[in-house]
């Protein structure tokens, strides 16, 4: 009897102590965030300061793995289906919300879906504006405006690819300004930007910190911008909202992600380490060179943004439907 | 133009041990990811030096842990490219 | 003049810095390594390596970073010679007769011409860089879809050249790449083809994976078997350096290709790839006896070789004149330059002269570095192959493996790898030359690309190749190669081809 008592009290012990290390001890081990991008792109350059700082404040090693493909789908659905234990964490763009909509088009089965994921933090996001050649005929974005409801299908504009984000935000312009315009995809941001310094293509839809060097050189004008308020960087230039043009919103945001599943308490652990990652001077520091402004939301604010954000583009993934080629 | 051989003329004479080699790569291929690295090249490279190469244990042994841990390292903490680990953390 | 001689001096006392020296150092270093390591090229070293970069101020950070991408183009030979195994897509043409020269015992001959011709391109096309970066950049930047694609066209030509024998074969070979390089999503449209639901597929086949399995990997597969090991070749010191005639045999090459790479390496886009394809159908069509490539002709490891290199310096042109991303590479450095806080732009010569012509000067530097790096390591290298193939190989397996995953993190990647070896090894053994294929896979997507944004332009004319001057000209060009090869047609004669597979088959001319 003593006996069986001892090992009821062991077991109970053993117990007690394992629930509270499980919940006091994440992190153990260290965590991965995944980056859906190639190096050197938007994802990566965040993704790096907000591990850097994950590191310092949770105090085990964070390392960023670059899982690309797809435009990023690869990335994101390896997050998906990872164990949601808070070991596998994903830094996102604006695009999570796209690619699930642009799968349904084509009648495939989604590489993931939003609901696979438990949102942590928003930390960045740069609203597009709008670009042409200094050379170009069009001063403001009404004249540009005008000029392409008169000419519908002439004026061209480069994006990063089909479904893209820049694709995005310029399909938003199209249907909120009632114009059409003449999409020539390329493949990646880089290469969109070449084309129209090239003079390759008219306009541009791009995010303001890799155009400002040239709008600095006089080689770029930029239009209009799609946020809510003026960017910083660029406090000339007018929003699409202050034109008129309420529904031309964009942003190329940035936030972390969990999988969903992950425990409560380790989900709250996450959250408040982010709320210090964006107090951090480093990383403050980092996005400032980024010429990157952080805008840091989180719990319900983030998901009200996360949701309206993902509203607006399914629905404009869904006018964009599926491009027939001549 | 010039005819080629004809499929019975082609020495296939290696064929097993090419294709031994083959599946210790696929092997390799499927654990990758669940033994983490440094436990299935150890594995692969044990495979192929000792037992089809027939290799004694000791140069099987020092070879596959060498090679395993060493190209690891070199990854790991020159290109500071993280490698899957797997369970045990190896 | 003056000017220009005044900020290289400013140039070189940034350069010759010791801690700017240093990390020059460091990064030729990391980057012989890198392209050493099969599968990992420049590109995946320099993005592996950023994130180190973040703690030095920018002209150290940029200089190492280009000491990486310099260092992998010099490594990425050795691999090529000795084992076969592309150290990256560009020196997959090294592999063919850089690998024939090894087998004939002309490892260290190979090892040295192409350090040379690297040496030789890389300095040459700084100074190029240096004095006509500017123009240059305002030229290249003209280059739209419609120039590409005719651009991309004349790579296709180059096909014709890449195989000894039936002509056929070679033609059914690029078929196969260029199908290959079909799989993946349609840029224009979001169709995922030929994925078959595995998103990794969604880029497609890379080219990487394609090049080491093709090569490396089925080197390994026909190799391993034989009851007769390879002979383990045992060079003596004098064997290791290129005779006379060798050296003679090189010259032209290096500086036909040097010149080719720069012109293709400026141009916007991933062109530069396929210098070295360009730069071996070139020499091919030039050489005196061209039934020598594929047996070991030296102007077939020094053109590909010195091309690559200078590519590199071109596609620095207009990064570095007009803040332009022309490539992926390119892409990283100007995020490291951003990262930073420099701002790349038309104004960064002005703005940043040391950064600039720090950047220039260590790239003479890391010229200088790399061939006094690389010749000695000639040796080392090759005493390497004196290891036993049952031995050696594994480990080369290991490193084919590794390398592969880690580009992408992807198993994917190997298995992609896994199968183009198996087909390589099926290749070799029926007679068909593997090159046409990494050629097709690089080239299937760009030119469809380039073709349809063309028309996206143009709203669906076709009119456009002919209304943009520099398309034209391209495109005339190319007509007039596939023209002029069908001179032997109506002048009846056999061209070398056609004697060359007489000759095997013992008829009589």
């Amino acid at each position: 009897m003593r006996r069986a008592r001892v090992l009821v009290g062991v077991v109970a012990l053993a117990v007690v102590a394992g629930i509270a290390g499980a919940q006091e001890s994440y992190p153990t081990r260290p965590i991965t965030l995944v980056a859906p991008f190639p190096p050197g792109g938007v994802a990566d350059l965040t993704a790096r300061p907000v591990a850097a700082s994950l590191e310092k404040i949770l105090k085990t090693p964070v390392g960023v793995v670059n899982k690309t493909g797809a435009a990023g789908a690869v990335g994101m659905q390896y997050v998906a289906t990872s164990r949601p234990d808070g070991y596998t964490l994903l830094l996102a763009l604006s695009s999570i919300s796209i690619i699930p909509e642009a799968d349904k088009i084509f009648g495939r089965p989604p590489a993931f879906t939003v609901e696979q994921f438990a949102p942590i933090a928003l930390v960045s996001a740069d609203p597009t504006v709008l670009v042409v050649r200094t050379e170009s005929p069009w001063k403001t974005a009404r004249e540009f405006i005008e000029d392409a409801q008169k000419r519908p299908g002439q004026i061209s504009y480069s994006s990063s690819g089909v479904y893209g984000t820049l694709h995005m935000a310029m399909a938003l312009l199209e249907h909120a300004a009632n114009v059409k315009l003449r999409h020539v995809p390329y493949a990646g941001a880089g290469p969109a930007l070449t084309a129209i310094l090239g003079g390759h293509v008219d306009a541009l839809a791009s995010g303001p910190a890799v155009v400002l060097p040239h709008l600095k050189a006089g080689k770029l004008r930029a239009l209009a911008g799609w946020g809510e308020a003026r960017v910083a960087s660029l406090p000339d230039v007018p929003t699409f909202k202050e034109l008129g043009y309420t529904d031309a919103e964009f942003y190329i945001w940035a936030g972390v992600f969990a999988g969903k599943g992950t425990p409560e308490p380790i989900l709250t652990r996450l959250r408040d380490a982010m709320r210090q990652v964006v107090a951090d001077p480093d990383f403050k520091g980092a996005m400032d060179k980024l010429e990157t402004p952080i805008v840091f939301k989180q719990g319900e604010e983030f998901q009200r943004f996360f949701d309206a954000d993902a509203r607006r583009l399914a629905a404009g993934v869904r006018r964009v439907g599926r491009i027939e080629t001549k | 133009m010039g005819a080629s051989r004809g499929l019975g003329a082609v020495g296939w004479s290696e064929w097993r041990h090419a294709a031994a080699i083959l599946g210790t790569c696929a092997f390799a291929a499927i654990a990758l990811e669940r033994l983490g690295y440094r436990l299935t090249m150890a594995i692969a490279l044990g495979f192929l030096i000792g037992v089809i190469e027939r290799q004694g244990v000791f140069v099987t042994l020092t070879l596959a842990v060498a090679l395993a841990a060493g190209s690891y390292l070199l990854f790991d903490t020159l290109l500071r490219v993280p490698l899957p680990r797997g369970p045990f953390g190896l | 003049m003056t000017e220009t001689v005044h900020n290289l001096l400013l140039g070189f006392s940034v350069a010759l810095s010791p801690p700017v020296l240093l990390y020059a150092f460091v990064g030729c270093v990391v980057g012989t390594i890198v392209g050493v390591l099969p599968g990992v090229g420049p590109l995946a070293g320099i993005s592996l390596l950023l994130p180190a970069t973040f703690g030095l101020d920018a002209t150290k950070a940029i200089v190492m970073l280009a000491g990486i991408y310099y260092g992998a183009m010099y490594g990425g030979s050795t691999t090529s010679i000795l084992m076969r195994i592309p150290g990256e897509a560009a020196s997959v043409m090294t592999c063919i007769d850089g690998y024939a020269m090894a087998r004939k015992g002309r490892a260290g001959a190979a090892l040295a011409i192409a350090a040379v011709g690297s040496y030789v391109a890389g300095t040459v096309s700084v100074v190029a860089l240096m004095f006509l970066a500017p123009p240059l950049a305002s030229f290249a930047l003209r280059f739209g879809p419609p120039e590409y694609f005719a651009l991309l066209i004349l790579g296709l030509l180059v096909l014709a050249y890449m195989s000894s024998g039936s002509m056929v074969k070679a033609l059914a070979m690029a078929t196969l790449g260029l199908l290959l390089g079909m799989i993946g999503i349609d840029q224009m449209t979001g169709y995922f083809r030929f994925a078959y639901g595995v998103v990794e597929l969604g880029d497609g086949i890379g080219v990487v994976p394609v090049a080491v399995g093709l090569f490396g990997l089925s080197e390994i597969l026909a190799t391993a078997g034989q009851e007769t090991p390879p002979a383990v070749i045992k060079p003596t010191l004098r064997e290791l350096l290129p005779s006379r005639q060798e050296w003679k045999d090189a010259n032209w090459p290096i500086w036909r290709g040097t010149v080719l790479g720069f012109l293709i390496g400026i141009i916007p886009g991933s062109a530069h790839i396929i210098s070295s394809f360009v730069s071996y159908a070139v020499e091919r069509r030039l050489a005196r006896r061209p039934e020598e490539f594929g047996q070991g002709a030296v102007a077939g490891v020094a053109g590909p070789e010195s091309a690559n290199n200078s590519a590199t310096s071109g596609a620095f042109v207009p990064m570095l004149a007009l803040g332009v991303p022309s490539g992926p590479i390119p892409a990283v450095m100007l995020a490291a330059m951003m990262v930073h806080g420099v701002s790349p732009g038309p104004l960064l010569i002005k703005q940043q002269p040391e950064l600039f012509w720090g950047f220039i000067a260590s790239m003479y530097v890391g010229n200088v570095v790399l061939l006094i790096l690389n010749l000695p390591l000639v040796g080392v290298f090759v005493n390497l192959l004196r290891v036993p193939y049952p031995l050696l190989y594994p480990g080369i397996l290991v490193f084919c493996i590794l390398g592969v995953y880690a580009v992408n993190s992807s198993v994917v990647d190997v298995w992609i790898m896994l199968v183009m070896g198996l087909v390589g090894y099926l290749l070799r053994k029926l007679e068909f030359e593997p090159a046409p294929i990494v050629l097709g896979v690089i080239l299937a997507p760009m030119i469809e690309m380039a073709l349809r944004q063309s028309l996206a332009m143009s709203d669906g004319q076709y009119a456009i190749f002919l209304t943009r001057p520099i398309a034209t000209t391209l495109l005339a060009v190319g007509v007039l190669l596939v023209l002029l090869s069908f001179k032997s047609l109506i002048t009846h004669g056999f061209d070398w081809r056609e004697r060359m597979a007489m000759a095997e088959k013992g008829e009589e001319l």
